[in-house]
Formats: C-alpha cells, sequence, structure tokens
C-alpha cells in the first residue's frame, strides 16, 4: 500500500489542524453523497447521511489510526450509517416502487438523446434496481454498490465490510444474479441458451 | 463437467488470481451454457452503469456540514465529558430527590410523638406534612422540615 494522502490529512487534523479535515470532506463529500445514494436510492437522505459520516468521522478522530486506507475508513463508516438506516422502521415499512408495465431492451436503453421514452425507460430501470436493491440481503446490497457503483476491488470492500475476500467474492456473486434475474426483462435476448 | 459458475462475475471484475482466471476462460471457450450465464451477468454489469449518476452535493452541503461541526466543536467531547455535562441536568435533580428522601426518613425515625410506630407510620405521618407544605407552596426539603416541626408543635400545645 503506497501512502495515503487521506490519511496524512486525517492524522494532520488530529493534532488540531481542521484546515486538514476540510480538505477530507472537500475530496470526499461528492463519493459519500453519491454512495449513500445508491446505497439508498433517496436523494435527500443521502445527503443528510454523507453529513453524518464526516460528523462521525470529526467524533472520532481521537480513535483514527491508518492502519487502512482512509478511503476505506469512510466507506465503512457510510456503510454502516446505511445500514443502520434500512433497519429504521419506518424505512423497513415503506413498500418497494410498483414495477413498470413494459420494459425496453438494453440496445433501446444504450441510445441518448432526450426522447421522453429514453427518459421513461431509464426511471423504469432505476426503479426496477431500486426493488432488486431492496430484495437484497444487507451484505449483499453493500458489496453489491461498493462493487457496481464505487467501483471498489473485491480487497477493499472486504476491508469495509471486515470479511475475507473469498465472502466478499460470494456476495458480489450472489447479487449480481439476482441483478441479473431482476433486470433480465431490461435485456436484449442472448445469443446463446442460458445454463440449464 | 463441473460449471464454474462461481466464478464468472469474479471473472468479469477481474478478480481472480491469473491462473484460476485462464482456466475458467478455457472452460468458457467449451461450454455454450456458461458462456450464455456469463452474458446474462455481463449484462446485469452493463445495465447497473447505464443508470443515471447520483445527484451531486445539494450547494448548501458544505455549509450545513460547517454549522453541524462547528457545533460539533462547542459541544463537549467523549462519554465523561457529556456526563459531565449532564450532571447538572441529571445528576443534580437526582441528588436533590435523594436528599430529600433523606430529610424525610430522618424527620419520620426522630418524631418524638409515636417512636414505636416504626418506619412507615412516620413516612405517612411525614407525607402529610408533604401535603401540607405543598398545599402552602413549599417545596424545598428544609421547608418541608420546618413545616413538619410547626405542625408537631401545634399538636403539643393542644391546638387543632
Amino acid at each position: 500500500m503506497g501512502p495515503d494522502p487521506d490519511a496524512a490529512l486525517m492524522l494532520a487534523f488530529q493534532r488540531g489542524d481542521d484546515g486538514a479535515f476540510r480538505s477530507l470532506y472537500e475530496r470526499h463529500a461528492r463519493a459519500m453523497v453519491a454512495f449513500c445514494h445508491h446505497f439508498l436510492r433517496d436523494a435527500a437522505r443521502a445527503e443528510e447521511l454523507a453529513q453524518d459520516v464526516f460528523v462521525n468521522v470529526y467524533r472520532a478522530r481521537d480513535r483514527y489510526q491508518p492502519s487502512a486506507r482512509f478511503k476505506t475508513f469512510l466507506y465503512r463508516v457510510a456503510s454502516n450509517l446505511c445500514l443502520n438506516e434500512l433497519r429504521r422502521p419506518e424505512r423497513a415499512a415503506r413498500p418497494a416502487p410498483a414495477p413498470e408495465d413494459a420494459p425496453p431492451a438494453l440496445d433501446q436503453l444504450a441510445s441518448p438523446g432526450p426522447d421522453p421514452e429514453d427518459v421513461a425507460r431509464g426511471r423504469a430501470l432505476e426503479r426496477a434496481v431500486e426493488r432488486m436493491l431492496a430484495g437484497l440481503p444487507e451484505k449483499q446490497r453493500a458489496a453489491l454498490v461498493l462493487c457496481r457503483f464505487e467501483g471498489l476491488s473485491y480487497e477493499e470492500i472486504a476491508q469495509v465490510l471486515d470479511a475475507t475476500v473469498p465472502a466478499v467474492k460470494s456476495l458480489i456473486h450472489r447479487a449480481t444474479v439476482a441483478a441479473a434475474a431482476a433486470l433480465a426483462p431490461f435485456q436484449s435476448p442472448a445469443p446463446e441458451e442460458a445454463l440449464s | 463437467m463441473i460449471h464454474p459458475t462461481d466464478e464468472l462475475t469474479a471473472l468479469l471484475d477481474d478478480a481472480l488470481p491469473a491462473a484460476q482466471a485462464e482456466a475458467v476462460r478455457a472452460h468458457l471457450a467449451a461450454c455454450p451454457a456458461c458462456r450464455a450465464e456469463q452474458a446474462r451477468l455481463q449484462g446485469a454489469v452493463a445495465l447497473l452503469s447505464a443508470l443515471p449518476p447520483a445527484p451531486e452535493p445539494s450547494p448548501f452541503f458544505g455549509a450545513r456540514l460547517e454549522a453541524r461541526l462547528r457545533a460539533e466543536a462547542a459541544a463537549p467531547r467523549g462519554l465523561r465529558a457529556r456526563l459531565a455535562a449532564w450532571r447538572w441536568q441529571v445528576v443534580l435533580p437526582l441528588a436533590g430527590a435523594v436528599a430529600a428522601a433523606g430529610v424525610a426518613l430522618a424527620v419520620g425515625l426522630h418524631h418524638p410523638r409515636n417512636p414505636e410506630d416504626g418506619l412507615f407510620a412516620a413516612n405517612l405521618e411525614l407525607l402529610e406534612d408533604y401535603d401540607t407544605a405543598s398545599a402552602v407552596g413549599v417545596d424545598e426539603p428544609e421547608d418541608v422540615l420546618v413545616v413538619a416541626q410547626l405542625d408537631r408543635l401545634e399538636r403539643r400545645e393542644g391546638r387543632p
């Protein structure tokens, strides 16, 4: 692992440099808002939780140790906050979005443009992904979001979720299989027969 | 033939050791079913990548966070400090209540008229005194004690 400039900033913050903390949140605010949005599919709550991430880091500054990359540490805090959010009774009771009537094929989705049909297809896909995520077990959901939306490696995800790399591999595979099943109506027909 | 279906996602993510990846690729070359499954997984990954990007943080994100951090900086840090802060709201009133109970107990135990009645009866009497005190708007433990003494003197002197 090479030198981690974020860890250096965090250590500077521990020594009382508030500007270092400002640099940290300026560097990572967008990523944290995006992660919370991808995890919860709730833009307003995502921003609040992203703020909570930095407030928690601020509070825990004395306990921070640069044993892992700062980004991993940040995603760990964010994952825990998002998982806690999912466990809130009022959110757990929230119904999943209703399915769309006519999901479009993948090649139709790929065509960009302001066509209202494209916009509607994009929304239909978003709702299908939201339903799919809502149906996943918590750890699979976290692993899928970290992998597919945040681009973390399996090793980084293992650190974030406090799991082994083989466990993460299994989580991501099962979640991707679930995604393939849930999003099948959006896919173009496969050229070969599916595995029987 | 054993299908390496559990490895197909890791292969797509380039997360397999080189030798294992090579073995899975060799299997895929000979197995149409696994190729179809891999295409299905790859399609799902592509769909997830096709989602619109997450919204940007609002223009007020930094200002709101700064405000919260200023509040954090002004707040006491750590459990011990927080407990110290709560002391004035929780511990002192609690201590006051305990002290009041102690005063009540002492008055009851040293009540001269009926020392044989025991603790319960003495406390009942004190409660009556306390009711009297409350009725005239006296609620400090010391005042309750004074009211109790006055009440006792009145009874000794035969006043109603």
